[in-house]
């Protein structure tokens, strides 16, 4: 990865190669081939005509069709798959109801946002520093592996939350905030994640060239881009 | 909300409307480079971004353009998590953002009121 003369920090490299790794391994609830599905089937969704054409309508919603598919993945995971990939900021409720009501779990939509997710900050570094993104690996046979019920509580968001203490109690401080708890139904999913994203940012002292005001201004901004009211 | 925090911590006034308003200049070293290269990243934009790219190593060296490039492109992963599973502010984020939530725009992209409005759009057009 990152074969670039472009200084791409050491960590970051090895984390991103970790996590491409990973990706291509069974997880909890999907196989490393249908995680590797899941990364293609992304792709895709930049250059499906049904995506787009929902990306200029009024609602996302108010258009139908079939999307242009890279793989044999069900529907309604292909469907969760491309909304989240090419029109994040119009995701809704609707999207993760209409995935459970046609079979997916809740645990299955979770390791699928961890691994598109995941893919698109190792996609969007690649393409930024005007390279191709990465070839995906061959996927590594075996099973998902399962995993022991994580606990987790209802705290308002669609998803179950890792269940921590809410308060710290000295500086009234969340002890976890709620976007490192939102995958908590599946640790793996977490782990995954954040490997890619922890060598990105910090939110004290960031170890980076740039301020933590420049920082927390590009933070902003994709934020808006994205309509992320988190 | 964490460009208000940076303010708070180092004491100085960025411009917070810079967050949703193109026209304003955050206040922050190379704001308007760092706003096209990031801008650029999250479009996949390969023709702005190879301009951007040379602009910024001249007036930024290459290790802040790649690091700029490192934000963005880790935030266009996690906004999309908190997009994709509808998570709340943290409460205290709740308590102490009410009127930046406001004068930013941002309080429009709570996960309910989209649901809502998009949602809604939709039953209506299929009615």
């Amino acid at each position: 990865m990152y074969d670039t003369s472009y200084p791409v920090r050491a960590n970051l490299r090895e984390a991103h190669e970790q996590a491409w790794q990973l990706i291509a391994q069974p997880g909890a609830f999907w196989s490393g081939a249908q995680r590797v599905q899941i990364v293609q089937e992304a792709r895709a969704a930049l250059r499906c005509s049904l995506c787009e054409r929902r990306q200029e309508a009024l609602s996302p919603n108010a258009v139908q069709g079939a999307h242009d598919t890279a793989s044999a993945l069900p529907a309604a995971l292909v469907e969760v798959i491309h909304r989240l990939r090419s029109d994040p900021a119009r995701m809704t409720r609707s999207v993760f109801d209409e995935a459970l009501a046609a079979g997916l779990s809740a645990e299955q939509y979770v390791e699928t946002v961890s691994v598109v997710c995941t893919s698109v900050v190792i996609d969007t570094f690649h393409i930024a520093l005007g390279l191709e993104a990465p070839a995906t690996l061959e996927p590594q046979a075996g099973a998902p592996t399962g995993q022991e019920p994580p606990k987790v509580v209802d705290g308002g968001a669609w998803v179950p939350l890792t269940a921590v203490d809410v308060q710290d109690g000295t500086f009234g401080l969340p002890r976890a905030p709620n976007i490192s708890r939102s995958m908590g139904s599946v640790p793996s999913a977490v782990a995954l994640f954040f490997l890619a994203f922890r060598p990105h940012y910090a939110l004290r002292d960031i170890p980076l060239a740039i301020s933590q005001a420049q920082a927390e201004f590009i933070a902003s901004r994709v934020s808006a881009l994205n309509e992320c009211f988190y | 909300m964490l460009l208000r925090a940076s303010g708070e911590r180092d004491g100085t006034a960025y411009n917070l409307s810079a967050v949703t308003d193109d026209a304003a200049d955050a206040g922050v070293p190379h704001s308007d480079l760092i706003r096209g290269l990031t801008e650029a990243a999250v479009r996949h934009d390969a023709a702005a971004l190879a301009t951007l790219r040379e602009a910024a190593n001249a007036a930024m060296g290459e290790q802040q353009t790649v690091d700029t490039l490192a934000v963005a492109a880790a935030f266009n992963g996690i906004t999309r998590v908190a997009d994709a599973t509808g998570i709340p502010l943290d409460a205290n984020t709740q308590q102490t953002t009410a009127s930046l939530r406001v004068e930013t725009g941002i309080d429009g992209f709570d996960y309910g009121a989209k649901s809502a409005r998009y949602d809604g759009v939709a039953s209506a057009a299929g009615a």
